[in-house]
């Protein structure tokens, strides 16, 4: 179970968020969702422990995630909006280093490496520098990055941003198949997109929480709809 | 793998895709090595070790290198937003920034290693008796004291490289803080006080390194390094961690790490102020050019000189001659002890910690900063500020040891010759007192008065008198050396006052010299180096002295001529370009030890210059052993100088064209052809890409 309680941050006297909290439980795919500004990458880059929040806790199965970072960060899984990724390696190295860094015993590296780049499509491009790729294509790379030790909580911010159609759809298919073993938060503007696979949508409006849609059983169209007039301020 | 060696991995590789580092290597090489080939000039014929020469052309240039080479390290990572992978992954910070230094530091270490195979295989191509007696770890204290200078500079680099997000100004900090800083603040202190010279020795950084390749480790300083480069790497890793305290609620662990930082820094002040207090030093047994060999001079004086003598250095702990002096005095008494003379005691007297020990030597009249040499109830002290080199402390050794025994020299004077009292470049004052150090007092000598020489006189120098000697003053002169007396003349021109006359009387003609095919420094002056077997000159062999426009010596007609008691013998000393520029002429040395005569000696050196202060300051070559050896021999002291073998003195034996040859080499070639190398692979890399 991941709780977030009370979280609130203030980024130069101004209140990013005030007063978040909720909770995903195993397997969910929660999308969090908003205007431009409403703190949905703080909130993604607080709880990849990349910001220190005003007050509030993070916490994975009651352990809090600043108290204990490094075994938090174990479990986690991060992909930010622009991959940044070092150019000058080829797939197969970055991902391996990558699983290296995050301590990864040697013998399993090779087998994780694949699984990943198997899981993300990206298994045909193991020797290709990741210069030459595209910016669709690092961004399955960074997500196999993310997915690389099967973290149990996933956080993509601005998943599909940039991307074509159909490479949403793929990508759309991947977080399908990594929900089978992670808690999934994403922050996206796409809904459409996000309403295929989301369980939950936390809107966030001026840094608090205005409301909490689900998805489950709902009509594509109408949910929305629905989100898209939480997002621009409900009762408009 | 541990995160430690992934991320030095990754730093290793990501320095071979850029440029920058193509640049900073050849600019390194090419910087390292021209300093070297000025060192190796500038200190050709010096009693200095070529590990020690080698290691201060490097260590000035460390800095910079670790910080072009580091200033990409975390400012690219964050540039590029990397950063935040990397700190969302189960990484300490700790692991990063030391990953992240390591590589840098190997990067240097790697750039300091192949400079030295190449500059030293280059040496041993065109001086190879240079490197002839090197042994094979000789270099290894100075390689050690450039890592551990390196490690500094590279926890440094990596530490601005995480507070600045742009590399060019991460560097700028980084040189700033390292070299131009020190550096700055020495200049500037012996620009406003220029004694801080006396009181500080040498620049500390360079200082440092050039006693530990002199083989002397002095504890205080591993551990300042030690302790400095940790501070360095804890705030590196504080720094890469404040990446994440953005926010208001951060403030407070902001707060929190600049205190943990200056506290940091406060911590490492106090451990390395308690180091340098309990500083102890060690030689590194490392043999060959790494310890100090003392002359046939020095070994003749411990040897006879028996008994116990205490020697005490009075100056404090935190001066920068202390290391350096330790290290010679211990050298002193381990070579005593080989030779099965006196034995010399070693004390350590600092005047602000060992109240009482100081108070004693100043009531006996000794002041701060000096050695005392100590033998019963006799005493003699010689000050540091006077220097406290191999012939100094023999002579101080001598005095206490020895019965006293004072002889004087006198010199001549009406004739514009160079004065012994004069402080200037053009005077004698220098050598003056190396022979009052040697136990000789310096007298003028004016022969236009009744005054004949004097009985006392050990021997009379002319110093490149100008105008005319009177009748009186040359029969006064002659009648002293048909008693067996001792003459040293040092001549300007070939007339020289009319001394020449005079000489060609004692079997020595001057003459203008022809020399041909000559090396020189400066093109007037005329590098020495071929010397015969005289006594005087023997000992000089491997060495060289450097004569302005010599005047050349040919034996007149009466030399060799004459028998018994009257033959008068000529022997050249130093010969350059097939011409003699010192000879030397006795009379009545074969008549036979049973006739008890005293022979008489003169020595004649075809320049005047080159025991002046200007050039003694200038150049470290042999001249005041050369002069100071034919004082010995005309005075009848046995013990003369020794120049030292090889192994002490830095004698490259390279001419203009060869030094032209090395620089060209290590300072334009190999550089050039490591940054094409270097580009080419980049530039491949990339293609490939």
């Amino acid at each position: 179970m991941f709780e977030v309680k009370n979280l609130a941050f203030t980024y130069r006297s101004r209140p990013v968020l005030r007063d978040v909290s909720f909770v995903v439980s195993p397997g969910e795919t929660v999308c969090v969702v908003g205007a431009n500004g409403a703190g949905k990458t703080t909130l993604l880059r607080i709880l990849a422990t990349l910001a220190v929040p005003d007050y509030g806790s993070v916490r994975m199965d009651g352990q809090d995630a600043f108290a204990h970072p490094i075994a938090y960060r174990r479990q986690l899984g991060y992909m930010q909006e622009t991959p940044a990724l070092y150019e000058d390696m080829t797939v197969r190295g970055y991902l391996e280093y990558r699983a290296n860094l995050k301590g990864e015993p040697e013998r399993r590296i090779r087998r994780r490496v694949g699984e990943a780049a198997e899981m993300c499509q990206v298994a045909d491009l193991m020797k290709k520098p990741i210069r030459t790729l595209s910016a669709g294509l690092k961004k399955r790379v960074a997500l196999a990055d993310a997915v690389l030790l099967r973290p149990r909580l996933l956080l993509l911010d601005d998943f599909l941003a940039g991307l074509d159609a159909g490479l949403r759809s793929a990508s759309g298919a991947i977080l399908s198949s990594v929900a089978a073993f992670s808690s999934v938060i994403v922050t996206g503007h796409e809904l459409p997109d996000l309403a295929k696979w989301a369980t939950r949508f936390l809107v966030l409006r001026d840094g608090v929480v205005a409301s909490t849609v689900q998805a489950a059983g709902a009509d594509a169209a109408a949910l929305v709809a629905r989100v898209e007039k939480e997002i621009s301020g409900g009762a408009k | 793998m541990s995160p430690v060696r992934v991320t030095w991995r990754r730093t290793l590789g990501m320095a071979r895709s850029l440029y920058s580092n193509a640049i900073a290597t050849a600019g390194f090489f090419a910087g390292a090595a021209a300093l070297f080939a000025f060192n190796l000039e500038s200190l050709e014929g010096g009693r200095v070790h070529l590990a020690a020469v080698w290691t201060v052309s490097v260590a000035p240039l460390l800095p910079v290198l670790a910080a072009l080479y580091g200033m990409d390290s975390w400012s690219d990572e964050r540039r590029s937003g990397r950063v935040d992978m990397l700190l969302s992954a189960p990484v300490r910070e700790r692991d990063l920034a030391l990953g992240k230094f390591l590589g840098v530091w190997t990067m240097t270490l790697l750039a300091a290693a192949v400079f030295h195979i190449v500059s030293l295989v280059s040496l041993a191509a065109l001086s190879p008796r240079l490197l002839s007696d090197a042994s094979p770890f000789a270099f290894l204290p100075g390689f050690v004291a450039l890592a551990l200078q390196s490690a500094l500079w590279s926890a440094v680099a990596v530490w601005a490289s995480a507070l600045f997000r742009h590399a060019a100004a991460a560097a700028c900090a980084t040189i700033a803080l390292l070299s131009a800083l020190p550096r700055g603040l020495w200049l500037a202190i012996l620009a406003w006080a220029p004694q801080g010279r006396i009181s500080f020795g040498e620049m500390p950084l360079d200082a440092q390194a050039f006693d530990m390749a002199s083989g002397v480790v002095s504890s205080g300083t591993v551990i300042s390094y030690l302790i400095l480069t940790g501070v360095a790497l804890f705030a590196a890793s504080k720094a890469v961690a404040s990446v994440r305290l953005v926010g208001r609620g951060a403030r407070g662990m902001r707060f929190s790490t600049l205190v943990a930082v200056a506290l940091s820094f406060v911590l490492a002040g106090l451990s390395i102020a308690l180091a340098v207090r309990l500083d102890a030093k060690f030689d590194a047994p490392l043999g060959g050019p790494g310890g100090l060999r003392f002359s046939a001079r020095t070994r003749n004086i411990l040897e006879e000189a028996h008994g116990e003598i205490t020697v005490t250095a009075f100056l404090s702990r935190k001066d920068a001659r202390f290391r350096p002096v330790g290290h010679f005095l211990r050298a002193l008494g381990r070579e005593a002890e080989s030779v099965g003379g006196v034995r010399v005691n070693l004390r350590y007297v600092d005047p602000k910690w060992d109240l009482g020990a100081a108070e004693r030597l100043i009531r006996m009249g000794v002041e701060e900063d000096s050695l005392v040499f100590e033998r019963g109830r006799r005493m003699t002290w010689i000050s540091l500020r006077d220097g406290y080199g191999e012939r100094i402390c023999a002579s101080a050794v001598l005095r206490v040891a020895m019965p006293p025994q004072r002889r004087s020299v006198y010199w001549t004077t009406g004739h514009g010759e160079c004065s012994f009292e004069a402080y200037g470049n053009w005077g004698m004052s220098d050598i003056a007192r190396d022979l009052m150090s040697d136990g000789y007092r310096n007298v003028a000598l004016d022969l236009t008065g009744d005054a004949q020489v004097p009985s006392d006189c050990a021997l009379v120098v002319v110093a490149g008198a100008k105008s005319e000697f009177s009748r009186v003053e040359t029969g006064r002169l002659e009648n002293y050396l048909r008693q067996g007396g001792r003459l040293l003349v040092l001549l300007n021109s070939v007339d020289a006052g009319g001394v020449a006359t005079m000489l060609a009387g004692w079997g020595i003609r001057p003459t203008a010299a022809a020399l041909s095919g000559v090396r020189t420094l400066s093109g007037t002056d005329v590098i020495v180096s071929e010397f015969s077997g005289h006594a005087i000159a023997a000992p000089l062999r491997g060495s060289q002295i450097v004569l302005e426009r010599p005047v050349a010596f040919l034996p007149s007609a009466a030399a060799d001529a004459g028998v018994g008691a009257d033959r008068i013998e000529f022997s050249p000393l130093a010969t350059a370009g097939g011409a003699c520029v010192a000879a030397v002429t006795e009379r009545g040395a074969g008549a036979g030890d049973d006739l008890e005569i005293r022979p008489t000696r003169i020595v004649a050196v075809g320049d005047v210059g080159f025991v002046m202060n200007g050039q003694l300051a200038a150049r470290a070559n042999a001249n005041r052993d050369f002069f100071l050896n034919c004082v010995a021999y005309l005075s009848g002291t046995d013990a003369v100088t020794e120049a030292g073998t090889e192994a002490d003195r830095l004698v490259s034996g390279m001419d203009r064209q060869r030094r032209v040859r090395f620089i060209l080499v290590t300072s334009v070639a190999f550089p050039a052809a490591v940054f094409l190398v270097m580009v080419l692979m980049v530039a491949g890399r990339r293609r490939r890409e």
